[in-house]
């Protein structure tokens, strides 16, 4: 299995050095702050991590090709809203939203939320890779269009009410432990597994790390980061139905201000805002330590919306230390077979 | 002739946003005979001030290609540090009730403050100028909310709100009488003193050297990172009297004041002709973006179409505001090539010209 | 050994002594002498990855020597920064010349220091006059007014030279400066260079284009693997001459038996693409081995790529085994059994972070696929273990990043990667470059190898000497049209009829 190779000891305890911070920050908030290790409060924590965990495999994902999703968020509050618009019996009273009155199975439904999402995601990769659009710009415009989109439909207004068929992914619980997070578990075991023993996952890492060497061995890196935002886009609809099955409401702000947490999470983890590098692994750390913070956040009882002031606190330092990385590690300049290594100035 | 073409076609260009306000105008008036009434007119930019405000910021920043997406926090905060200073507490302020002009003051200083941090996390720490922004975009709109212990603060001195909420002359017309609000004023002689800096002054220049191209701006001597902190204190600056037109016209502040803003004020700079890419631009073309994106709003909320349209109809106006900045470029580079290609002589039976 | 020649009292404004310099893998420059006089025009040649670039590098402080020392006028530095390379007066053009584009010819010229009147606010009419002033002074003539990104690239090069000026330099390095201008350009552009040397300025002119080293130099250094070949006045050497100093001698043959078959397997017709080449028409046997030769900006270079799929063809009609070769990207390419060795390894050849046998595998990932998109690991193990013995790859085990192999090994890996696709036509773009000699001999075992087995392969290359071993024709290129065919064995093969041919057959073979 080995072929010589030995075992990097150093290597394997720097890559996995964040997990040793989510056990330390853990203990730290089990020792100082009271209810926090409570089974009530683990299975929140977990919650929260569970629908954040599918959005980051999204944006992980595409940050491995050297790119940013800041969509996402806009399309869990589309997807939400549309489902409940057509499972939703239609009001007969004044208040809330006003449902199409399809009533439609959540067996259609769910399917018409992925494609959306899928939909969505190779939109923004066309604008990418084809118009040679800047994709911060663009991704950010697309959570704008998606939300007034999700804000025409829903005329603003809650919509309640899903159907038991649809809210088995967000809301089942065995023994009080909510499936939604083992589910979260399943999909980082097999993403991970896929993207190293996948062709896609080559792909991913390859046109991420050197687009013209990818394109000189046979890929093809328009279709890679095309690809990389319709799973985005996939799993921003997934977050979205886990989600509205645990509330069983819709409302178009939902999932404001996930997006940036997502990135924080991805960054935290080790997935290199460069590209190429990374593990959704890492990532998922990431998203464990930031649902870690939030939940203690809320827990102390701070106005919510420290929270906020917080997570863009972390998205800081977070860069911050990505920044680090990238100082010592001199720009390299390829020349006609040399390598011509850029001093730092 | 092919330069005559091309010199009317770059007129067309440079000049296109002003074609699309007056097209505005005209469309809206001839939808709406509410829209062509002189109140309406003087309204368009009087409601728009603040985001005006803003605009001239981020075009600062743009000009070095650079973002600041942190401004609509910045006016929000700042706003809220105004109303919470000047209200008495039976009004949602802190009561300390201080004179106008120091919480014009206080209040600009915050927003020197924000632009200070931006630009010392840019440029001395080397942060991502997208990130950084976004990050202080979400850490300012939640100080906003910390800081204010009601919802709202209100009932500010009739002078703090003069720039905001004031009016300049009254014309009397029918039965009652027309005001200019000093605001319109205001904004439209900021983007005049904002188009002299950059086009008069040795700074505006060097913003746009750095805009164009960072390296040989360098080598021609200009300190990059100087410039690049002093236009994100622009931007804060511009933040802090934003806020205060805000305040001044709603007379009151609000933690979600600005709340959204920075769609409209990415997408009017950039259709004002501001690029993405930086070094190209100028306030006036601004200016011009400002207009066509309030002559939309007003005359879409006149037209009583759902604000939620308008919502989404924002970020598609920024999407192809992008678009059309994308497909200016490769113009410009299918050009060279061509201009390259015929040039030689080599191969002449293949006509196409292919970029990469 | 050098020995700098020179002929006049001129002192040097520019003397480099010894300068060495190593990169992971490759030494880029050994134990380089060179200096420019004052008032010349010093010309530099060598074909890529000779060194230049590296050299050029070291003086304006953007590389550290290893070794040596670097005189500007009277200080003798060990090793400088960029900024005191520039106050010392070393100025570079780039080949795409560095300008604001957006902004003003004036604007560029006037950068940081606009004239301003009394108010402090820049007078636009005294920015307009003093950038002509200064442009007069040089007796150049442009629309100062006009955006520098709607300027020929002629004029962009004059403006950036003259640019220089303004900023004091007393040695200006241009980096092939004529790419893509046409003649009436280029007569401008060595005028205005010329009349600048009148009033003292130095430059250092790296080109491809012999005739033009010819045209304007005093003097021209060449360059090969890192070292200095020799520094000649132009007047006591002429083009043949210099190629031979270009192209070297130190390889021992390889000779072996031909494998071509009479079955035809690759035909051009009437290739063109527009600025490059045109006229192609050549036909390929199987096991046939052919070499394409010729300066740079023959043609050669762009041919290879637009026949993988890496740049675009251009027009004309490419048959594999009688099929139309339909190709427009590599992978295509990769499938209807042509593929490519690039000269550019770190650019294209390799993904230098991830590992040998992943490097390996790339294109043939679809065959490697068992259940949906996983790759079977143990096929692929098995594979990339029979190349690394085949072709005797030294590397601690698969999984060593790419980037940590020496340049034999990598190139090795390509080829690996290559041979993997099971390709009828082999396109290989300088394939020694950055090898050593003994990998040399390995590759090119491998190259006949791969010969015997039906493979036709077309090797891109200045090494002549290396192509007469190998190739059992050698074809040469001229400004895009293909001009000599020479045959291996034949009594006019010879490497002097080969150079004269590459540098325009203006001297005659018999």
């Amino acid at each position: 299995m080995n072929n010589g190779h030995k075992i990097d000891w150093v290597k394997l305890f720097l890559d996995n050095f964040i997990w040793i911070i989510v056990v330390l920050v853990f203990t730290y908030f089990a020792v100082q702050v009271p209810n926090f290790v409570t089974p009530g409060n683990i299975v929140n924590i977990l919650l929260h991590a569970s629908v954040l965990g599918v959005l980051v495999i999204g944006q992980a994902i595409v940050l491995m090709t050297g790119n940013f999703d800041l969509s996402a968020e806009g399309v869990l509050s589309l997807t939400t809203i549309l489902a409940m618009w057509l499972m939703v019996e239609p009001r007969t009273d004044a208040g809330g939203a006003q449902a199409s009155g399809l009533m439609l199975s959540p067996y259609i439904v769910i399917p018409i939320m992925l494609m959306v999402g899928m939909l969505s995601g190779w939109l923004i990769g066309i604008m990418i890779t084809r118009l040679k659009m800047n994709n911060f710009i663009v991704t950010l415009a697309m959570q704008l269009v998606l939300r007034g989109i999700a804000m025409l439909i829903s005329g603003g207004q809650i919509m309640t009410g899903s159907p038991p068929l649809f809210n088995w992914m967000g809301g089942t619980r065995i023994n009080g432990f909510p499936i939604s997070v083992g589910v979260t578990l399943l999909m980082y075991l097999v993403v991970n597994y896929l993207l190293n023993q996948s062709k896609f996952g080559r792909e991913l890492r390859a046109v991420g790390a050197n687009t013209d060497a990818a394109h000189a061995s046979g890929f093809d890196p328009q279709k890679t980061v095309t690809r990389a935002y319709i799973i985005s886009g996939f799993m921003g609809a997934f977050a979205g139905w886990m989600l509205l099955g645990r509330l069983e409401t819709s409302i178009s702000t939902l999932g404001k201000g996930m997006t940036l947490e997502t990135v924080a999470a991805a960054v935290i983890g080790g997935v290199s805002l460069q590209g190429g590098l990374g593990s959704v692994g890492g990532a998922f750390a990431g998203v464990i330590l930031l649902s870690l913070i939030d939940n203690a956040l809320n827990l102390i009882d701070i106005d919510p919306f420290w929270v906020q002031g917080i997570r863009g606190l972390i998205i800081l330092v977070a860069l911050l230390i990505e920044a680090q990385k990238f100082r010592y590690k001199p720009k390299v300049i390829h020349e006609n077979g040399n390598v011509i290594v850029e001093k730092q100035v | 002739m092919k330069t005559k073409k091309n010199k009317f076609l770059t007129l067309i260009f440079d000049n296109l946003i002003w074609l699309l306000v007056i097209s505005g105008l005209i469309i809206f008036s001839a939808l709406s005979p509410s829209f062509r009434t002189p109140f309406n007119l003087i309204n368009i930019l009087y409601r728009s001030a603040a985001l005006g405000m803003l605009v001239i910021g981020q075009a600062f920043t743009m000009i070095t290609a650079n973002f600041d997406l942190s401004s609509e926090s910045g006016l929000g905060l700042t706003a809220m540090v105004g109303g919470l200073v000047l209200a008495s507490e039976v009004n949602g302020g802190l009561g300390l009730e201080v004179s106008p002009v120091l919480a014009i003051l206080i209040m600009i200083m915050v927003g020197l403050l924000i632009g200070l941090i931006n630009g010392f996390l840019i440029t001395r720490l080397r942060m991502n100028n997208l990130i950084v922004t976004i990050a202080m975009l979400m850490i300012l709109r939640g100080l906003v909310y910390i800081i204010s212990p009601g919802a709202t603060a209100s009932f500010f001195p009739k002078s703090f709100n003069w720039l905001g909420g004031g009016a300049l002359f009254k014309i009397p017309m029918g039965k009652g009488s027309l005001a200019f609000p000093v605001a319109t004023f205001f904004i439209l002689f900021a983007f005049v003193v904002a188009h002299i800096i950059t086009r008069y002054t040795q700074f505006g220049r060097n913003m746009y050297a750095v805009g164009s191209n960072l390296s040989a701006a360098k080598d021609s001597g200009i300190e990059a990172d100087k410039i690049i902190r002093r236009v994100y204190l622009i931007s804060g600056f511009c933040m802090a009297i934003g806020g205060l037109i805000a305040a001044g016209r709603l007379d009151s502040a609000t933690p979600r004041v600005g709340a959204g803003m920075i769609f409209p004020v990415q997408a009017a700079a950039v259709v004002g002709g501001v690029s993405l890419f930086g070094g190209r631009g100028t306030m006036i073309g601004a200016l011009g973006g400002l207009m066509l994106w309030s002559i939309l709003d007003a005359g879409l909320s006149i037209l009583k179409v759902s604000p939620f349209w308008i919502e989404a109809s924002r970020g598609l106006l920024l999407l192809f505001a992008v678009g059309l900045d994308a497909v200016k470029v490769k113009q410009m580079r299918q050009r060279a090539l061509s201009e390259a290609l015929s040039s030689t002589e080599i191969g002449l039976e293949d006509t196409r010209i292919v970029t990469d | 050994m050098n020995t700098v020649k020179v002929k006049t009292e001129q002192k040097p404004i520019l003397t480099m002594r010894g300068i060495s310099k190593a990169f992971p893998g490759v030494q880029a420059l050994r134990r380089v002498d060179l200096n420019v006089l004052t008032g010349e025009i010093h010309g530099l040649v060598g074909k890529n990855g000779a060194g230049k670039t590296t050299l050029m590098a070291v003086v304006m402080g953007i590389q550290e020597p290893n070794e040596g020392t670097i005189e500007i006028g009277d200080r003798t530095y060990q090793s400088m920064n960029p900024q005191e390379a520039m106050q010392a007066g070393i100025a570079f053009v780039p080949q795409h010349v560095a300008m604001m584009d957006s902004l003003t010819v004036a604007e560029n010229i006037l950068a940081g220091e606009l004239p301003k009147n009394k108010l402090g606010f820049i007078d636009w009419k005294s920015v307009e006059r003093e950038a002509k002033e200064r442009l007069n002074k040089l007796n150049l003539h442009l629309d100062v007014t006009k955006r520098v990104e709607g300027l020929g690239v002629a004029e962009k090069t004059m403006l950036a030279i003259a640019k220089a000026l303004f900023g004091n330099a007393k040695l200006i390095i241009l980096d092939e400066p004529t790419a893509s201008l046409s003649r009436a350009d280029i007569n401008r552009l060595f005028d205005f260079v010329k009349s600048l040397k009148e009033k003292g300025a130095s430059f250092v002119y790296i080109s491809h284009h012999l005739e033009e080293v010819f045209e304007i130099c005093d003097r021209v250094t060449v360059m090969r693997d890192g070292r200095i070949v020799g520094t000649e006045y132009v007047s006591d050497i002429d083009i043949p001459k210099l190629i031979v100093m270009m192209v070297g001698e130190d390889v021992e043959d390889y000779s072996r038996k031909s494998t071509c078959t009479d079955e035809i397997v690759f035909v051009l017709n009437n290739l063109a693409r527009r600025g490059y080449y045109e006229d192609i028409n050549f036909e390929l046997r199987k096991g046939e081995i052919i070499g394409i030769t010729g300066l740079q900006g023959c043609g050669a270079e762009q041919l290879g790529k637009g026949l993988f799929g890496l740049e675009y063809r251009g027009v004309g009609e490419v048959k594999i085994n009688g099929k139309e070769f339909t190709a427009k990207k590599p992978i295509d390419s990769f499938n209807e059994g042509l593929a490519y060795l690039p000269q550019d390894r770190y650019r294209f050849g390799l993904i230098g972070v991830r590992p040998v046998r992943e490097n390996v595998t790339y294109p043939i990932l679809n065959r490697l696929i068992q259940m949906i998109n996983l790759i079977n690991r143990s096929k692929e193990k098995q594979i990339v273990e029979g190349f690394i013995n085949e072709l005797e790859i030294i590397t601690p085990s698969q999984e060593q990043p790419v980037r940590l192999l020496s340049g034999g090994n990598q190139q090795k890996v390509v080829f690996a990667k290559l041979a993997t696709t099971k390709p009828e036509i082999l396109i290989l773009h300088e394939p020694t470059q950055g090898v050593d000699v003994r990998a040399k001999m390995d590759i090119f075992r491998i190259v006949d190898e791969l010969a015997s087995q039906g493979v036709a392969a077309i090797i891109i290359s200045t090494e002549i000497r290396e192509l007469m071993g190998i190739c059992d024709r050698i074809i040469v290129m001229n400004n895009g049209r293909i001009t000599d065919e020479f045959l291996k064995g034949a009594k006019n093969t010879t490497p002097e009829n080969i150079l004269d041919a590459i540098e325009g057959g203006k001297n005659n073979h018999e």
